[in-house]
């Protein structure tokens, strides 16, 4: 029965909650509006930041995907068996993830069907080409390793043992860790310069209405119940700013990716729609927790009894 | 008719050897020994800066005692744990100078807000609150929000809100200090109500007439200090009447 009793004015007091918050939302309209304000204009700095950290994660994932494929091209003389041993010997290797064998005939076959190859297959005599080991790493960091363990083979064509290119494989690791630094810097920015600024705007919320507070108090109120109802404007006031940062953003993304591909058009940025869900449930759950932590520092003071 | 508090009563109010300094070295209270029997009807009288409003900040736990105890129903409130608090205030109906009403709330919405506080279902807070309305005459007023109405309906909304949850003491602090003489009289009508259903009732006040005209328990404070304490006394000293030491 008392558990019944408890149950009861805990769902009373959140339906009290719940019913205060909504209106002290509309009834300080003013100031709620700042601190949506504020919090949608962080929330599109940390959308953007999202957006633009996808967008060159698919780049780099591009990129990767074709640098962690490395040729080790078979001499003309070496016999089938031994290429079939080195395979296997590969296959083993835990570095690596799959290897493909290519026979000259396929080589060529792939070669004269790339348009791009029109005029030189046109002239072509004989098959000039290597057969070749197609060797996918599961690491881009090995494919230096799978190079050299290549060259090492008595079977490889020593004129032109691999596509493998350090420099460029090497670069491409170290702008990917550097963009994820500088993606990680900027998130805790942004996270810190909005939990200040949240925190301040829901501050000067509160102290608006600190009279109410003490008022509450004073009748018995407990520091949760005083509390509760500012916690919840909170996750209200984050999930209004969320909602409009989400549909500027849904709105620029399209022609942002286009602008972006006439300006700097080496880069194959592309417009990914099925990011649009994750991008909101990360704005959605950034602003109801940036309004609920900034109400819960933000009413401390005054609540403290 | 005069009411003669009933000192052989329980006590429900007790300071011993209480003293109050503030961190800036001011001495607002000096060993206040004190005792308020159930169901007492209690005026705290001195000039301003005396100690009076610490007095009352101390008995709501606005305060601690720099040194002393204060019991109130057998609880000392310098050793009450924070979470606690809450419910002690629950038990007692505050009254303020400048009635410390919700101005964004309606009549109703201001005196349902002590019961919402306890959790109360709502049928037992409209019942509750209609008939508190009703004690303080303001029955047909719920939907008026406190900017409408004039100082003393003001204070009839907070003394509603004092008394909803059925409080078993009422402590005011200055509740007619904001108001003309004739609506100060209707309200301390409403405060005799309070205390003649078994309400222990103490109150800061400057108002002369009013304690004059009552006679009942004056406790005066000056310089920090309980000056006299009488069981049927004036505002002013008056050594004619019978006093009591409550020590």
């Amino acid at each position: 029965m008392t558990v019944l009793a408890d149950t009861m004015t805990m769902f009373r007091n959140l339906r009290f909650a719940l019913s205060s918050a909504w209106q002290s939302f509309w009834r300080n309209l003013a100031v709620s509006m700042a601190a949506v304000l504020s919090i949608t204009l962080i929330l599109i700095l940390g959308g953007v930041n999202l957006l633009v950290g996808h967008a060159f994660s698919q780049v780099l994932d591009g990129f990767r995907d074709k640098v962690s494929v490395i040729s080790i091209n078979v001499a003309d003389d070496t016999p089938l068996a031994s290429v079939y041993d080195f395979q296997q010997q590969l296959s083993n290797d835990p570095r690596v993830a799959s290897v493909k064998f290519i026979t000259k005939d396929q080589a060529l076959a792939a070669f004269t069907a790339d348009p791009n190859n029109a005029v030189l297959a046109q002239q072509l005599d004989g098959n000039p080409l290597d057969a070749k080991l197609e060797v996918r790493v599961r690491n881009l960091s090995d494919v230096a390793s799978i190079d050299t363990l290549g060259r090492q083979w008595s079977g490889v064509d020593p004129t032109n043992p691999t596509n493998y290119q350090g420099d460029f494989v090497k670069r491409m690791l170290e702008l990917s860790q550097w963009l994820g630094y500088a993606g990680a810097g900027l998130l805790v920015i942004l996270v810190v310069v909005s939990v200040v600024i949240v925190m301040n705007t829901i501050r000067t919320a509160v102290y608006h209405r600190r009279k109410e507070i003490e008022v509450m108090k004073l009748v018995g109120a407990t520091e949760w119940f005083v509390r509760g109802p500012f916690v919840i404007e909170g996750v209200m006031t984050g999930l209004i700013a969320a909602s409009i940062a989400l549909t500027l953003l849904v709105i620029a993304y399209p022609p942002a990716v286009q602008q972006f591909r006439n300006d700097i058009a080496f880069i194959p940025l592309s417009y990914d729609p099925s990011f649009i869900a994750s991008l909101a449930r990360d704005l959605l759950l950034g602003g109801a927790l940036m309004g609920a932590v900034g109400s819960y520092i933000g009413v401390r003071r005054f609540v403290r009894l | 008719m005069v009411l003669t508090p009933d000192f052989d009563s329980r006590p429900v109010i007790s300071f011993q050897h209480v003293w109050k300094t503030y961190p800036t070295g001011t001495e607002a209270l000096r060993d206040i020994n004190l005792v308020v029997p159930e169901g007492d009807f209690l005026f705290l009288v001195g000039p301003s800066g005396a100690g009076k409003s610490t007095l009352v900040r101390l008995l709501i736990r606005e305060e601690k005692p720099s040194k002393g105890k204060i019991f109130v129903d057998g609880v000392e409130l310098g050793r009450m744990k924070r979470r606690k608090l809450p419910f002690y205030r629950r038990k007692i109906g505050l009254v303020f100078q400048d009635f410390k009403l919700l101005p964004n709330l309606t009549v109703y919405e201001n005196v349902a807000f002590a019961l919402r506080v306890l959790g109360e279902p709502d049928r037992l807070v409209h019942s509750r609150a209609a008939e508190a309305l009703d004690t303080v005459g303001l029955a047909g007023k719920e939907q008026t929000y406190p900017s409408n109405l004039s100082g003393g309906e003001q204070q009839r909304v907070a003394i509603a809100r004092a008394l909803v949850h059925a409080p078993s003491m009422i402590i005011a602090d200055e509740p007619t200090g904001n108001l003309d003489p004739a609506t100060a009289w209707e309200i301390m009508q409403l405060f005799l109500r309070i205390n003649a259903r078994g309400a222990t009732v103490v109150m800061a006040t400057h108002n002369r007439e009013i304690v004059d005209l009552l006679r009942r328990r004056v406790v005066a404070i000056d310089a920090g200090q309980i000056a006299r304490d009488d069981r049927s006394g004036r505002y002013h000293d008056d050594v004619s009447k019978s006093q009591i030491r409550a020590q």
